[in-house]
């Protein structure tokens, strides 16, 4: 009895937290196909409005341009930023010297800066560079990720290093020995890794904001934020938009969870 | 290993550096926010100065509000002067921040437009030291929004409802609840539309004339927030919070009137199933002297950064359209609901005509000229500050925890403590 009423207080439990996280997906959904009076009162029917939104927003604004532009950045940002800091993270945890850890936590401490303090600095870099205004001023800062050095690092460590030795004994130099043993055997780091970099590049806000000037090269984030704003916003034009915003996030997520899930518990198998 | 990324980083810098694009000349650069409101208004006045000067580009950046904020910040505090719009829209209420963070950052316009065409309490807040910095643009002049067809119900007809007091608005109000069952207005405790409405409609602001804080001692805001009580005591408001459960409620019919700028007409008419029922009138006034039956809320103008490549181009285009052209007033009027602030344009005939939806009423013949009625106040630099001070004390004032001065005296220390 007591096990069948704590089973009942965990399925409420979970049930309630179901619903409070799916509510929003829901409510997005439903929206995408309302109109704008009807999502502000609150309707939670399936309306008849998704193609007249989706053809305002098709209509209205360049959405192939902009979602090109979000794609080109979060593909350059997944591709460098794993590059980078996979090699970062494998460098400090394989190469001892004296100054490793103090650099190391150096860096860790990095993540304490809030953004807002660099953006004025890195904006004046960026006019340095000529960068302004364009998808590289975006990619570039995007690349060197802190939370993904340390990710990996905490990864590699896991990794046998009697292999890297075996490896050095066959002769193999290092760069072969981190991308034909150590890469190919981490592949579900490296997806948990995509996963991570894609989120934060496909919705970062405040840098695209700050370095992107023209229309051209606006990415979907920053379209939806304009949408949304507005004496009276279209919000069923605007649900359509998160709409479309949402998915090339659920069809990376999906195709990479079987990894994500393995990558976060640790992946070396011995 | 190091040297590859270096060279990974050189070559992406040189990738980077020749896929920008080379600035054409006399493009004339705008920031603002609302792609159905100011972006597509700026479409229209662009296309209208091509026809004059045909060499001109425009590239119009349509963006959030807060987002356009936030850019100008950034740019203007780094220094960086390629990036430069040439004009950008600033929210009224802000615009003192903007000219006094930043001197030097945007242009003297002071001679070069006639000032005395404006309204005047548009032109008075992009004043600092004498000299005028925007060009005055969209007004929030407030009306008496209210449905013909509840208050009626309720026995009241237009004449009963024009220049009343917030008094007799409540009274109305209790009368309205008490035979229609519905709500006189919808509104929101913890917003401050109303009481910067009111403190406008008095003459008098958060703030003296030097700039310093004037909220405890302040006789009017002492008026509004008593005000803000008697409302919410009354049983006449539906309590909602944000904008969408606000614009729901009137569209809904739950509510019969909205107090608010002159912006809203467009929401109220979404509800297309309500038209005819709808009628406007003057604001309520303050029992306190000097106050009007107006006032404004919200509002925006045009700014022309100094340091911009095209500036002169950018100056002379807002000329030519925004103080000269009136049938482009009549045309923005007409097809996006935005009441200008440029006087000789209201003679024209969009601002004559009668809406069906209002019952036949020439809506923006009253609504301008309860706009030359607006009282000048200067807003200084932190509205929403001082804003946000005093809705911070409103939940104990409504319980009656503390008394009114007390809660105005709170209010000015917590915001004195926050924009220290």
């Amino acid at each position: 009895m007591s096990r069948k009423l704590r089973y009942a207080f965990i399925y409420i439990f979970l049930t309630i937290g179901a619903i409070v996280s799916v509510f929003p997906f829901f409510w997005m959904i439903v929206g995408s196909t309302n109109t704008s009076v009807d999502v502000i009162k609150g309707k939670l029917t399936f309306g008849s409005q998704l193609t007249t939104n989706f053809k305002n927003l098709w209509d209205n604004y360049n959405l192939g341009g902009i979602l090109l532009n979000s794609i080109k950045i979060s593909i350059f940002v997944v591709v460098f930023s794993l590059i980078v800091s996979s090699m970062a993270g494998y460098g400090f945890e394989l190469y001892s010297s004296k100054a490793r850890n103090r650099i190391y936590s150096m860096i860790l401490v990095t993540l304490m800066i809030p953004f807002a303090a660099l953006m004025v600095p890195l904006f004046r870099l960026m006019n340095f560079l000529n960068l302004i205004d364009s998808h590289w001023g975006v990619i570039l800062p995007m690349i060197p990720s802190v939370f993904l050095v340390f990710f990996f690092r905490q990864n590699f460590s896991q990794y046998p290093k009697e292999i890297i030795m075996a490896a050095r004994v066959d002769g193999a130099n290092e760069l072969r020995i981190f991308f034909s043993i150590v890469l190919p055997s981490m592949r579900s780091t490296y997806a948990a890794g995509a996963i991570y970099a894609f989120m934060t590049s496909w919705n970062a806000y405040l840098w695209p904001l700050v370095i992107i000037q023209g229309e051209r090269n606006k990415t979907i984030v920053l379209m939806i934020s304009n949408l949304a704003s507005g004496y009276t916003p279209d919000f069923g034009v605007v649900m359509m938009a998160v709409v479309i915003a949402t998915l090339p996030m659920l069809i990376v997520f999906f195709s990479l969870q079987r990894y994500f899930v393995q990558g976060v518990l640790g992946s070396v198998k011995q | 290993m190091k040297r590859s990324v270096i060279a990974i980083l050189s070559m992406l810098i040189l990738i980077g550096s020749s896929l920008m694009l080379f600035a054409e000349t006399k493009t004339i650069t705008i920031w603002a926010w609302d792609p159905n409101f100011n972006i597509a208004i700026m479409q229209e006045a662009a296309a209208r100065y091509q026809k004059i000067n045909p060499d001109v580009e425009f590239e119009i950046v349509s963006m959030a509000k807060a987002d356009v904020e936030q850019k100008l910040n950034t740019i203007l505090a780094s220094g960086v002067k390629t990036a430069l719009p040439e004009i950008v829209l600033i929210e009224d209420y802000n615009a003192q921040k903007y000219l006094q963070s930043y001197p030097g950052s945007f242009a003297d316009l002071t001679k070069q437009f006639s000032y005395s065409e404006f309204a005047p309490y548009k032109v008075k807040l992009m004043t600092l030291n004498n000299k005028v910095y925007g060009v005055p643009f969209d007004s929030g002049v407030t009306g008496w929004f209210y449905r013909r067809d509840y208050l009626e119900q309720a026995g009241f007809n237009s004449s009963d409802l024009e220049n009343i007091t917030w008094d007799r608005f409540i009274e109305i109000g209790k009368v309205v609840k008490a035979k229609t069952g519905k709500y006189m207005i919808a509104a929101d405790p913890y917003d401050g539309g109303l009481m910067r409405t009111l403190l406008q409609s008095a003459g008098t602001w958060y703030f003296d004339s030097n700039g310093k804080p004037y909220i405890a001692n302040n006789p009017v805001l002492k008026e509004a927030v008593k005000l803000y009580k008697e409302i919410r005591d009354s049983g006449i408001a539906k309590e909602v919070s944000g904008w969408n459960e606000w614009v729901g409620s009137f569209n809904n019919g739950d509510s019969a009137s909205v107090i608010t700028g002159v912006w809203i007409v467009g929401s109220i008419k979404a509800e297309k199933s309500q038209s005819g029922k709808w009628a406007v009138t003057s604001v309520p006034r303050m029992n306190i002297k000097g106050a009007v039956n107006a006032s404004n809320l919200g509002g925006s103008s045009w700014y022309v950064l100094q340091n911009s490549k095209n500036k002169d181009v950018a100056i002379d285009f807002l000329k030519k359209i925004y103080a000269r052209d009136s049938s482009f007033y009549q045309k923005i009027l007409v097809d996006r609901g935005a009441v200008g602030t440029w006087l000789p344009a209201q003679n024209g005939s969009a601002y004559k005509a009668k809406d069906p939806f209002f019952g036949n009423q020439s809506i923006y013949t009253l609504l301008s000229g309860w706009m030359k009625k607006i009282p000048s106040v200067d807003y200084g630099m932190f509205t929403y500050e001082a804003d946000a001070a005093i809705m911070a004390v409103m939940p104990d004032v409504y319980n009656g925890k503390i008394s009114i001065d007390e809660a105005l005296k709170r209010a000015e220390e917590q915001f004195i403590n926050s924009t220290k």
